[in-house]
């Protein structure tokens, strides 16, 4: 029986020991970047999209002139609807969320169910409630009078919302939302505990048969710095660029 | 607003009998694969690793990660013997258990012993491996020459969470018996650093551990000396649902056919794969 025998260096051998590691299980920590980007970059997106029409629910005007008792109810579940659901989701952890996602909807039975849909699903809505909360702010700073002056050249209502403040209340929101990228880059890292293989799983994956989890970890830390550090260079670029283009529009 | 109390109640109530929904046995003859869970984070028992040989088994829904260990080879001894593919899903220590009664996983074959606690929610076939109690301590620390565990009073003793050894640490007289911590590499940073004085772990995966660590070594217990355990405490065992009781079956039949020694060979090849300093 042929037989795999492999040294790692001693424990005392930090950096040795990180070569090893990168060495050994290089397709390890790739695959956890690529897990942990997709992770981010669906949860941030998708967050977005859909904080976009919580948004939409939320600002709705009820007339209580003109409006059914219909149209108001419907509303006012709406409201009621987005209310809570940001309540629920930024006052629980993430961690907390997917335990109860994962294994919640997985008695159902569903093919498609795994940890790493489940992983994509939990982050995504948990990242709605905070980028719906970062719009809303961005809404708040906008000046009662650009409402006032659409109205006053003809706008209704909706269409001041929507090519008046939205538009801009958004782009004030961006960097905000490039940060909620880095926070998913690291806190998606909880997602490990329904078996989601990101960055740090791929970690503890690695250092699984050797017992060198500070190394491991070392080397997860400085590959997340390099991942939100880009990130944050690109956030502050952004933030740069809508300036300019404000004074343009000024 | 009652009558919308009564209709939430109603759907409430819809959801969990949905949810509750007994499955039925689980189906020898028609399945043609066997999902075996455990946590790739566990050796000598199962790890994970890029690398494949004879042994090791893809796990499932993460390409380039094998698994490994005395756990994986038992498990495709289970399955050759039940006539089924194996496949194998990998879960935090804690996730197994629900990850079983939530039909992601037929099997837990992850080093579980079969304790009171956990039977009343899974069943347990008969032991695929019996071990002993011990400790690890530091080489250059104070409890090197430690041959009782009266020996560990005063120490900072430390196990992983949800485990029969932090259980057993309370039966050390005068112990600081510290938080517990998630998996092995945890506590093996605890040694290492000095947080810990000790931690209890079963013989196969101290020896795995003291073999790749140096400065770490096992604490054997004679006779009388130890930590007054259970059967139940010392063997591993195979865990499936309540219901699945053909395969309560199926699984012990296949684990009669593995003799002690081969036992013992298979977990000695398993320490023999893992890497050494």
């Amino acid at each position: 029986m042929m037989m795999i025998l492999t040294s790692i260096p001693p424990k005392d051998e930090f950096f040795k020991t990180i070569i090893y590691l990168l060495d050994t299980y290089g397709s390890f920590f790739i695959r956890g970047v690529l897990i942990t980007l997709l992770l981010s970059v669906v949860g941030t997106v998708g967050g977005f999209i859909l904080s976009l029409f919580l948004t939409i629910i939320r600002n709705q005007d009820i007339d209580y002139k003109r409006d059914s008792w219909f149209e108001i109810a419907i509303k006012k579940l709406g409201i009621g609807f987005t209310k809570v659901y940001i309540t629920v989701f930024r006052g629980t952890p993430m961690i907390v969320q997917a335990m109860i996602f994962y294994y919640g909807i997985a008695p159902l039975r569903l093919s498609f169910w795994n940890p790493l849909v489940a992983g994509l699903v939990v982050v995504t809505l948990n990242t709605t409630a905070y980028i719906a909360e970062v719009i809303r702010s961005g809404i708040n700073g906008i000046d009662k009078g650009q409402m006032e002056a659409a109205r006053s050249l003809g706008f209704s209502k909706r269409q001041s919302m929507f090519k008046v403040i939205f538009p801009q209340a958004i782009k004030n929101s961006l960097p905000a939302i490039g940060n909620e990228f880095i926070v998913n880059l690291k806190d998606t890292a909880v997602l490990s505990v329904i078996g989601v293989f990101d960055l740090f799983k791929a970690t503890q994956s690695a250092t699984s048969s050797n017992y060198r989890p500070v190394e491991g970890f070392f080397i997860a830390a400085v590959i997340y710095l390099i991942l939100t550090f880009i990130t944050s260079k690109l956030v502050d670029h952004l933030e740069h660029k809508k300036v300019k283009v404000v004074n343009v529009n000024a | 607003m009652k009558r919308v109390g009564l209709v939430l109640l109603v759907l409430l109530f819809g959801v969990t009998l949905f949810a509750c929904q007994s499955e039925d046995q689980f189906d020898l003859d028609e399945k043609t694969s066997i999902v075996v869970g455990l946590e790739a984070a566990y050796a000598p028992f199962n790890w994970a690793t890029p690398t494949q040989n004879e042994f090791t088994v893809s796990i499932t829904g993460q390409a380039g990660f094998y698994a490994d260990g005395y756990d994986v080879v038992m498990a495709q001894r289970i399955a050759d013997a039940l006539g089924l593919n194996l496949v194998i899903k990998a879960y935090g220590w804690d996730g197994l258990i629900p990850a079983l009664n939530a039909g992601e996983i037929d099997l837990i074959i992850a080093g579980m012993s079969p304790t009171a606690e956990r039977a009343l929610t899974v069943n347990f076939s008969e032991e695929y491996y019996r071990s002993e109690q011990v400790m690890v301590v530091r080489v250059d620390g104070s409890y090197a020459d430690a041959t009782s565990i009266t020996d560990f009073s005063g120490a900072k003793v430390v196990a992983q969470a949800g485990t029969l050894q932090d259980d057993l640490i309370d039966q050390i007289t005068g112990v600081i018996h510290q938080e517990t911590l998630n998996s092995y590499s945890d506590l093996v940073n605890a040694l290492a650093y000095g947080t810990s004085d000790a931690f209890v772990a079963e013989l196969p995966v101290a020896t795995s551990i003291v073999q790749t660590n140096s400065q770490f070594m096992i604490i054997q217990f004679g006779e009388g000396l130890g930590f007054e355990v259970s059967d139940e405490d010392i063997m591993v065992s195979v865990a499936m649902r309540l219901e699945d009781l053909n395969l309560l079956d199926a699984v012990n039949e296949a684990l009669s056919g593995i003799t002690n020694l081969e036992r013992q060979q298979i977990m000695q090849d398993a320490l023999l794969r893992q890497p050494q300093e």
